[in-house]
């Protein structure tokens, strides 16, 4: 049985709409307990990860600094995988190019020392030259997924979408390939899911976080303040489908609550998740879920 | 066109990179800067509510939220207004024989200086420029080459016309527009080289300031668009009948892929359709495939497959009908329907011989259409 994680609490953000790291990191560690059953990061870690080889952290600074993984989320989450046993240097959060990690507050790094941080368009980075191609996927990956890391966290904001249906921790690879813009038909169905069964992502992936400290539940991707509601959670699965389908029923309460019809009604179902699912890549059933939900 | 030979080509035409182009290793396709990407406001789109917008080029009809790109990759909404990337922004210039084009009844024997920039608003998988046309602008090296550049650099070059080609030209339809006019001001004429996915007001637009067409119809079943093509045929089938009515020169290439569009009751049907809408004598060019991008699957066409293909063409009636990507065979030719007479005898994109003066055949004296000096 799958298991998802939402760990919620009040007041993530301050008056100023800083985020309160210590109760981020209490979110955290509650979530990497639930899925291991070890309290104290030094077990959790290694119980998910290689923590000899190293690990990127795929982020989604697309849609500028309100609506993107803020700098926050994603060190806070490295500072975790140090504790459990990583060095630093073989720590990679990245994205598809440099401006946008800059847009979104994050300073960049590339040297030996510290937790890497950087696009692919960093020179010389880049695209891998030979295509990948798989069912419906023709693409070149970022060298960074394939070649630089060994494992993968996909640590996407979980956002409405105005084609996709919602976009969350499968669709945030669409940033690991060149060609993204060929993906968007048919509310982007099978693509997401035939992206995701790709070698270069499939055996890397190790775990979904979805951080729904803020979602934008309606007219995304980009962000309007009148639709984003502060949720104050991340949700935390090692089975990619199911954190997504998660996701999306999230998205579904909060346009409830706010009296907009569902995704199904507006004919943008994200489907992807069922096809994704089809593929065995994982569980798009409630009744095979086991979620857990804690509010700190 | 790897980098190098890129610079090379580009130093030889007279042209030079206005900043340092980021060197590229050997097996890695790095960005160029996407600072240095144009911001030049898009034609043909729509303002909606809520920073949204809906491109009107294509028939995509993209809608696209703040930050997004359009299918084609290289027009974006940026908080409202919708901008193309790509204008001025050439990813690939060569001087070609305008028969590579193919275009053979528009000044046979000349060259056109031809350009591209990244991007295409289809994926056919069977692309032969996919390296330039499947990726977006920051993907790839460029060069500034603004319209007034482009004509010059077609006068130093002696090239009498421009061929906006390679990728999918109307995709940067606001730099192909503006520099055809800058052309036309210096007598060069101007031909695009085009899948011809394109909305009717945008097209009909270009008409008026352009000489020649070349239309790839990729099949004539919406399956097949559908599948290996991603779009619709019948904007397609709109656009070859609006140059057909218009003054501008059209020809038309079908690039047959065995198993998938070679059907000679297809093809049968297709030209049918061309003899009326159109007529006989429009030029149809049936090409050869080669494996490429994400159908290396096939082999290349039979030459008996496409000999039998324009057969079938010329029974129907159409009069001038080619074969196109197999170097000397007779069907690249151009004969006079009238007397049968070779009236332009090609070898690949030579011109051996050209046996029309004023527009008529030099034997029997019969009209050929085109545009001949």
């Amino acid at each position: 049985m799958s298991k998802v994680i939402i760990v919620k609490t009040k007041n993530i953000y301050n008056v100023h709409r800083d985020i309160n790291t210590e109760k981020l990191t209490t979110l955290y560690q509650r979530g990497f307990y639930w899925l291991t059953g070890f309290k104290d990061s030094k077990n959790s870690i290694p119980a998910l990860f290689n923590t000899a080889k190293k690990i990127g952290i795929k982020i989604n600074t697309i849609a500028g600094k309100n609506i993107s993984t803020r700098p926050k989320v994603s060190l806070s989450l490295a500072d975790l995988l140090i504790k459990g046993g990583f060095q630093q240097k073989d720590i990679i959060i990245w994205d598809r190019t440099n401006r946008e990690l800059k847009d979104a507050g994050y300073r960049l790094n590339m040297s030996q020392k510290g937790i890497k941080i950087f696009g692919t368009d960093s020179n010389p980075i880049g695209y891998n030259k030979n295509l990948t191609i798989h069912r419906s996927i023709g693409s070149r990956f970022s060298y960074i997924q394939t070649n630089t890391i060994s494992q993968s966290i996909s640590l996407a904001i979980l956002k409405d979408h105005g084609l996709a249906g919602i976009t969350a921790g499968m669709k945030n690879y669409y940033g690991s390939i060149h060609n993204p813009n060929k993906y968007h038909d048919f509310n982007c169905n099978p693509f997401v899911a035939d992206l995701f069964d790709t070698a270069p992502i499939r055996k890397k992936h190790k775990l979904t976080v979805i951080d729904a400290l803020t979602v934008q539940f309606h007219k995304g991707p980009a962000y309007h303040s009148r639709w984003a509601e502060d949720y104050g959670a991340l949700i935390m699965s090692t089975d990619p489908v199911a954190a997504d389908y998660i996701g999306w029923q999230t998205i579904e309460t909060l346009r409830k609550e706010h009296g907009l019809p569902s995704l199904k009604q507006e004919e943008r179902e994200p489907k992807y998740i069922k096809t994704a699912e089809q593929l065995g890549l994982g569980c798009a059933d409630l009744t095979h879920i086991n979620l857990i939900k804690e509010e700190i | 066109m790897k980098r190098r030979n890129f610079l090379k080509f580009s130093a030889a035409l007279g042209i030079t990179p206005k900043k340092r182009l980021i060197p590229l290793t050997s097996d890695l396709y790095a960005f160029t800067s996407d600072s240095n990407l144009s911001k030049v406001e898009a034609r043909y789109y729509k303002k909606l509510s809520h920073r949204e917008v809906e491109c009107l080029l294509c028939p995509r009809f993209c809608k696209l939220g703040d930050k997004e790109r359009g299918y084609c990759g290289v027009r974006e909404n940026m908080g409202g207004t919708y901008y193309t990337l790509v204008y001025g922004k050439a990813c690939a210039v060569h001087v070609d024989p305008i028969e590579k084009k193919p275009l053979f009844h528009f000044l046979p024997k000349t060259m056109a200086l031809s350009i591209a920039t990244a991007g295409c608003n289809v994926n056919c998988k069977f692309c032969q420029n996919w390296e330039i046309s499947q990726v977006r602008p920051e993907q790839i090296t460029h060069i500034d080459l603004p319209p007034e550049s482009v004509v010059k650099t077609a006068q130093k070059n002696n090239c009498p016309s421009i061929a906006y080609t390679y990728s999918e030209p109307m995709i940067f339809f606001e730099y192909m527009y503006d520099t055809s006019l800058e052309a036309r001001k210096k007598g060069i004429k101007n031909v695009v080289i085009t899948g011809a996915h394109v909305n009717p007001e945008p097209f009909t637009d270009l008409l008026e300031v352009v000489d020649g067409v070349k239309i790839d119809l990729k099949a004539f079943n919406q399956d097949f668009y559908t599948n290996y093509v991603r779009g619709e045929l019948q904007p397609v089938l709109d656009a070859i009948v609006a140059a057909s009515q218009s003054q501008v020169w059209l020809e038309i290439v079908y690039l047959v892929i065995p198993t998938l569009n070679d059907k000679t009751s297809e093809i049968r049907e297709m030209c049918r359709w061309i003899m009326k809408e159109i007529g006989p004598e429009v030029p149809l060019h049936f090409s050869r495939f080669y494996p490429s991008y994400l159908m290396k699957n096939l082999p290349p066409t039979p030459i008996s497959t496409l000999e039998k293909l324009r057969n079938t063409a010329l029974e129907e009636g159409l009069h001038y009908v080619y074969i196109g990507n197999i170097p000397a065979h007779e069907a690249e030719n151009t004969y006079c329907p009238n007397c049968g007479k070779i009236i332009v005898k090609r070898m690949g994109y030579l011109i051996e011989q050209i046996n029309i003066e004023k527009g008529r055949c030099v034997f029997c004296g019969h009209k050929i259409p085109g545009l001949w000096s």
